[in-house]
Formats: C-alpha cells, sequence, structure tokens
C-alpha cells in the first residue's frame, strides 16, 4: 500500500516556506516540502540565530520548542557536516526543520541564546562529530569517556574504533590498548549486479521553492 | 482569577498593555525600508491585530476572536514580536542571499 497523499497540507507547507523564504532571503537558499509534508529550510551558516529568532518570536511562526538538534557527516562534499535543527510549533501544531552546513574547522553559532535545549545537544554534536559552536556556555564531553580521542559518530571513523580494547592491569587500573578484534571486518556488498528499479535511475526532483525575486537579483 | 498557566499572571487592563506594545511594535518597524517583506506581512498582522484590541472590549470576546489562547499569551506574543522587530534593525535580513552554497552541497542521494 502507498500513503495517500495529503494534498491540503502540503499546499499550506509550501505556501509558508514561500512566505519565510520571502521575509529571510539574505540566508534562505533553498526552501523543500519532503514526500511525507515536512517542510525544510536550507540556510547559510551566518543566519542561524536570525533565522531561529525569527521561527521563535513572529506571530506567524510560533516555533518556541526544540525538538531535536543534530548532524549529519557526507564526508564527500566540501562542507562535509550538515547540522540539523527540527522545531515544533504547539500554537499551530506544525514542524519545520532547518539545516545549515559547515566544515571540520569552521565554528557555528550556538543556538542556546535563542533555545535553551540546545545546550547538550550541541554539547553531544561536538563530542561525536567535531562541530565546534562559539558562544556555547559549556562545550564539553557528553557521551564519550574521559580521555577518549576522535569523534565518533564521523564516517571515517571505524565501527570498532581505534582503542576499544581495556583490561584491568598489573597497575591495578583500566588501560587503553589498541583494539584486537578475533575476526578482522567484513564488508559485504550487498548490491545485485541487475539494477533494481530502472524507472527510479536519476534521483526525483524535491518539490523546490524560489526564494523570491530577490535571489534571482542576485545571480 | 487564574489563567490555569504556570508563571503567568492574570494581566490587570490587558488592552492598555497591547495598545502600548502595538504602538511599539509600528514605531520600530518604520526604521525598516518600506518595502521589506517583514515590514509588510508584521504591520498587516499587528494593525488587524490593534483594530481587534481596539473594538472589542470584553476579555473574553476578544481572546476568541484572537483565536490565539489566552490575552496573556497574547501579550507575551507581543513582547516577543516587538523584540525580534528590534533585532531584525541589525540583521537586515530583507538584503539579497549572503553566500551561494557549493552546488553538491544540499543535492540528495548524494
Amino acid at each position: 500500500t502507498v500513503r495517500p497523499k495529503n494534498e491540503v497540507e502540503q499546499k499550506q507547507l509550501c505556501a509558508f516556506g514561500e512566505y519565510v523564504a520571502e521575509i529571510l532571503p539574505k540566508y534562505i537558499q533553498q526552501v523543500q516540502v519532503t514526500c511525507f509534508n515536512e517542510l525544510e529550510l536550507l540556510i547559510h551558516p551566518d543566519g542561524i540565530i536570525p533565522v531561529l529568532t525569527f521561527l521563535r518570536d513572529h506571530t506567524n511562526a510560533q516555533f518556541k520548542s526544540l525538538a531535536d538538534l543534530t548532524a549529519v557527516d557526507v564526508p564527500s562534499r566540501q562542507y562535509r557536516f550538515e547540522i540539523v535543527y527540527n522545531l515544533l510549533s504547539l500554537r499551530f501544531n506544525s514542524r519545520i526543520r532547518v539545516k545549515t552546513y559547515t566544515d571540520e574547522l569552521t565554528p557555528v553559532d550556538s543556538a542556546v541564546p535563542v533555545h535553551k535545549a540546545a545546550n547538550w545537544y550541541e554539547r553531544e554534536v561536538w563530542d561525536m562529530y567535531g562541530v565546534f559552536f562559539a558562544n556555547h556556555p559549556d562545550l564539553r564531553r557528553i557521551l564519550t569517556d574521559y580521555g577518549f580521542e576522535g569523534h565518533p559518530f564521523r564516517k571515517d571513523f571505524p565501527l570498532s574504533g581505534y582503542v576499544e580494547v581495556r583490561y584491568d592491569d598489573e597497575v591495578k587500573r583500566v588501560v587503553a590498548e589498541p583494539v584486537e578484534l578475533s575476526q578482522e571486518f567484513r564488508k559485504f556488498d550487498l548490491n545485485s549486479p541487475w539494477e533494481a528499479f530502472p524507472a527510479y535511475r536519476a534521483a526525483p526532483e524535491p518539490l523546490k521553492i524560489e526564494a523570491g525575486a530577490k535571489k534571482e537579483d542576485a545571480k | 482569577q487564574t489563567t490555569g498557566l504556570v508563571g503567568l499572571a492574570v494581566a490587570e487592563n490587558p488592552h492598555e498593555r497591547l495598545r502600548i506594545l502595538y504602538t511599539k511594535i509600528l514605531g520600530v518597524l518604520q526604521n525598516i525600508p518600506k518595502d521589506a517583506a517583514y515590514r509588510k506581512y508584521t504591520e498587516q498582522i499587528v494593525n488587524q491585530r490593534f483594530n481587534l484590541v481596539q473594538t472589542e472590549t470584553d476579555v473574553q470576546k476578544l481572546q476568541d476572536k484572537l483565536n490565539s489562547g489566552h490575552i496573556e499569551e497574547v501579550i507575551v506574543q507581543a513582547e516577543n514580536e516587538l523584540s525580534l522587530a528590534r533585532k531584525m534593525i541589525q540583521w537586515k535580513p530583507w538584503e539579497p542571499l549572503v553566500e551561494e552554497p557549493p552546488s553538491d552541497q544540499w543535492r540528495w542521494p548524494i
């Protein structure tokens, strides 16, 4: 069975996406609505705090709740990490996603002045990916062990880690040693040699909304 | 008398408070260029709410007409809009795009 398309909700989200893109053309690079009726705003990293404060304070968009703050690692891109903010509006019962990009060394403005909930989420993104947040009140590791080196959720960090094997020694404490697995890592290529979906060879175009005439003028 | 919400005290004379806040917002919006979409839409919203506040004297009926929760919540929202308008003057988001992304940045699947 295929999920039924909710045209009304899609139109409403498209209209709202165009509204926000018209108000903030300086930072919004693209707006898209997924087929599951999820609105996404793609932002330049300078515009995190303006866009998040706008979405929190404006009367037509009271997204007071920060539901999630994560990052996505795509190592093949120039700006490898995509920071994702999921916001929820309790007044209008709707969600929105704000996405930004950064590479390993560029710091990103912290969302803590806007949403206090971002505090631990940003600590987690720092710990797991290595994305530095400027003006964060207390940026330190939150999930990894105290002397842990490396950022585990990056795509180039191996599944078993580098120094995972720890045991009590004659020195009567836990030591970190390079990992020794009894069986070496096997990667199975599960793709079949035959093409699975010939009708879907090209990636489908997302429902893009142009960010108003001003963006075309800037080009 | 209670709002039923934690931390929000009942507002005495909400019409006066809303009138002050909306005039302040409209004053702040004058500093934004006339063609900015933010100024257009916010003026529209504020004038709409302002007219409703001025015509309707009963608090309960005003809450129903505004359809936006308690009057105290409307006051909080107006204060937020005022602080947002002040910050918008510094950020100037109506200018054209700061920087285009690299061409493969938002392509999915990669």
